[in-house]
């Protein structure tokens, strides 16, 4: 009854990546494949000449070992490969690992293994996860796809066929659907998967989620009560630890946020992203012993990552600054500038060197670097994070330069004009300097000019001239290019225009446009969704 | 801040590494007995399989007190996922076919067919595989393992025709399941393991647990899992 099954067919045509530092485990691996039948075998010994291959040959298996001495570790290759799209949907990528971790278990679902082996590997247990695991990614291969497509509509479909029609794969197609569910910004739908899921049992995953929909949903104090739930029950649950702080983050305890933020820390003491997350809320709070400790293990972490960041050399160079080591502050923005090379990152860090150089009273050399910045600024396309258009403002306030100052706080402003706490910085920015009534009549001012533009396209659109409010919004955008609500109303006409008068190409590639670049100023954006699905309806 | 800090060893980050090392060469050695058995005579084939399953037990013992060490400081990932039992069964019984056949043991599997419950695959794969381990040390020549759903509990066995647990181990085994200290050594070890695990899974408001008996099936010792 338990014989061994007969898959040799099922190996025989595939092709293995095998990586592992230890030559006994390479061999026994690569014997054991030849067993199953394979022939197709590479086998390489670090993350590097891994990359290499990956890079050269597409593979349907890769067998990873999770600890490869120095360098990148298992978990580092897969999310590169993952990231530069080294390998496709249908790669299976398992992992090998001495012990059980929370990052490998309770990992980003995005860049988890499809599968993981806790050592002794033996023959049997190599075979039957390999058979399960193929079976799975050829059953998930179109859904991953249409998700990877961000096509929400088949997602959720896919998963319904598939969930209706086999037992097998439940979890993984709730998983993918309730989590689609909440990328759309179906809240009420996901909450009622989520219910469904409780009410037969207490899964972890699922109270999360439940977790996840009261947070998008703005009820804070629920979602923090739900994780901690799922805390109390099971104390290694990384995501719902992740949740938690964020959700502190958002309802303003910050204190309670970053004792969330340390124990994450604690429970995946490798994770880039989670010390930057420590590092930067830290420092929010002033809190400098903690957030340099933060950003010197990000940056360290960050060697062998691709979540390797900017944020913390820029913030430690900051923290630098403000602990009086303007030497150290200005060497660390040298280095930002040799790891990172990209445009907005060098301006940052010229930023932030003005504001060093400020600090530490030489003014001559502030005064040179704020020149500069407000140059680069003036050619600027508009297109830069607030974030950092925000620390430019400081500078130049910080260094004299009013005009500067001037300039880019109402490009700030005009382009978040709906962002109170956007607006509330800035304001903060010119009473810190001593110029609160400038900085007041600076908001109020440039917020008028905005809700002036976009009510008057709203009233032409309700008048049914549809023609001249998208070209009156358009130029607007031309102008305003991070602005979310010029976006979503112009959108909006373009598809109330295109419902009348059928299909076209140039608004469809505006629209998309507009969508694409709301996603990325603000991921959670609920419109983008809605908007997406009145796209998908429109007649051909 | 305080320097001198980073000089004190973190125990934690040593014992981790050290587990990684021994594992890797006890699946090597594993994997070398298992290959090998066969290569050689029937008088070394007799005298080198007890070595397979002391090898077995060098690894059950680590796989226990690492958990044990990170449940106890709640860094154990608790992964409670729904599970195949038919999936499950087969790689137990294949990953102890080996050390079985080469003891002339025969081992009947009765389940459910068609099952699937929720658990942490790796820890209760732990305790099953230290139980047939241990049943294959101490039984004449029948083993038999079953899984079934019983009043909405799934209940695995591990049934054995050797002359049962010694008193000693039915007392202790009785201290776990109501929850008092018990017995030390190795005994305990394997004990205090199997019942922690079976208490981390939970379901409304009930609580899984280990129990051992003499008699059932086979006449001889009886390992009991029940897991809400």
């Amino acid at each position: 009854m338990y014989l061994p099954s007969d898959s040799t067919s099922l190996f025989a045509g595939k092709s293995f990546l095998i990586i592992d530092d230890f030559p006994g485990m390479r061999s026994m691996l690569r014997e054991m494949l030849r067993t199953f039948g394979t022939k197709n075998i590479d086998t390489v010994t670090n993350g590097k000449e891994a990359i290499a291959s990956l890079e050269k040959n597409k593979y349907d298996v890769v067998l990873c070992d999770y600890n490869l001495g120095s360098g990148k570790n298992g978990q580092h290759i897969l999310e590169e490969a993952k990231y530069r799209g080294l390998i496709g949907l249908a790669t299976a990528w398992i992992i090998i690992t001495a012990e059980k971790t929370a990052d490998l278990v309770f990992g980003a679902a995005e860049y988890m293994p499809d599968d993981y082996i806790i050592k002794p590997v033996n023959e049997a247990t190599m075979k039957s996860r390999l058979e399960k695991v193929l079976a799975r990614k050829e059953m998930l291969v179109d859904i991953e796809r249409a998700a990877s497509e961000k096509d929400y509509g088949l997602t959720i479909a896919l998963c319904d066929k598939a969930l209706a029609s086999s037992k097998t794969n439940t979890t993984e197609l709730q998983r993918i659907k309730t989590s689609t569910l909440l990328t759309m910004g179906r809240y009420d739908r996901a909450q009622q998967e989520f219910e469904q899921i409780l009410a037969k049992r207490d899964i972890p995953w699922a109270k999360t989620g439940l977790g996840k929909a009261a947070f998008y949903k703005g009820e804070h104090a629920r979602a923090q009560q739900l994780f901690r739930e799922v805390i109390n029950e099971n104390p290694a649950y990384l995501e719902a630890h992740d949740w938690l702080a964020k959700s502190y983050e958002a309802s303003g305890e910050l204190e309670e946020a970053q004792r969330a933020l340390v124990r994450c820390t604690e429970l995946s003491p490798n994770s880039v992203i989670r010390q930057k997350n420590l590092g930067e809320l830290a420092h929010k709070r002033g809190d400098l012993e903690t957030a340099e400790n933060a950003f010197r293990k990000t940056i360290k972490l960050g060697q062998f990552s691709i979540h390797k960041t900017p944020v913390a050399y820029l913030g430690l160079a900051k923290i630098c600054s403000e602990n009086d080591n303007p030497a150290e502050a200005l060497q660390i923005l040298k280095e930002t500038c040799k790891e990172f090379e990209s445009a907005e990152t060098s301006l940052h860090a010229k930023v932030v060197e003005g504001m060093v150089y400020s600090k530490s009273g030489d003014l001559a050399n502030a005064g040179k670097i704020s020149a500069e910045v407000a140059e680069l600024v003036k050619a600027d396309d508009g297109h830069r994070s607030s974030s950092v258009m925000l620390e430019a403002a400081q500078m130049f306030l910080a260094t004299g330069n009013k005009e500067a100052a001037e300039d880019i706080a109402r490009t700030i402003i005009k382009n978040n004009h709906e962002n109170a706490e956007l607006l509330a910085q800035v304001n903060d920015l010119y009473s810190q300097a001593g110029m609160s009534d400038q900085g007041e009549e600076l908001v109020r001012k440039s917020r008028q000019e905005v809700i002036a533009i976009n009510d008057r396209g709203v009233v032409l659109a309700k008048e049914g001239k549809l023609d001249e409010a998208i070209r009156l919004l358009s130029d607007a955008r031309t102008l305003l290019p991070n602005n979310k609500r010029i976006m979503i109303n112009l959108s909006n006409m373009a598809v109330m225009s295109m419902r009348k008068n059928g299909k076209n190409g140039d608004m469809m590639l505006m629209v998309n446009e507009c969508l694409r670049q709301v996603a990325k100023l603000d991921p959670q954006d609920k419109w983008c969704a809605q908007l997406q699905i009145a796209l998908d309806a429109l007649p051909a | 801040m305080d320097k001198n800090k980073e000089a004190t060893p973190d125990i934690s980050a040593f014992l981790a590494s050290a587990v990684h090392d021994m594992k890797n060469s006890i699946g090597i050695l594993i994997n070398f007995l298992e290959t090998n058995l066969t290569e050689l005579g029937p008088d070394a084939q007799s005298k080198a399989t007890p070595m397979l399953y002391e090898v077995k037990r060098v690894n059950d013992n680590l796989v226990q007190m690492l958990a044990i060490y990170k449940i106890g400081n709640q860094f154990y990932p608790f992964d409670l996922t729904e599970n195949s039992i038919d999936d499950f069964v087969r790689e137990i019984v294949e990953q102890n076919k080996t050390l079985l056949d080469y003891s002339g043991i025969t081992l009947d599997v009765d389940l459910d067919e068609g099952l699937a419950w929720y658990f942490d695959y790796e820890l209760i794969s732990g305790v099953i595989s230290h139980a047939l381990n241990n049943a294959t040390h101490y039984t004449k020549d029948k083993l038999l393992l079953s899984v079934k759903e019983e009043g909405g509990e799934l209940v695995i066995r591990v049934e054995d025709n050797g002359s049962g647990y010694p008193s000693s181990v039915l007392e202790a085994g009785d201290a776990v399941s109501k929850g008092v200290d018990f017995a030390s050594g190795s005994t305990g070890l394997g004990l205090y393991f199997s019942s922690m695990v079976a208490k981390l899974h939970k379901n409304c408001g009930k609580t899984g647990g280990i129990f051992l008996e003499n008699g059932g099936n086979l006449g001889g010792s009886c390992f009991i899992l029940r897991l809400p």
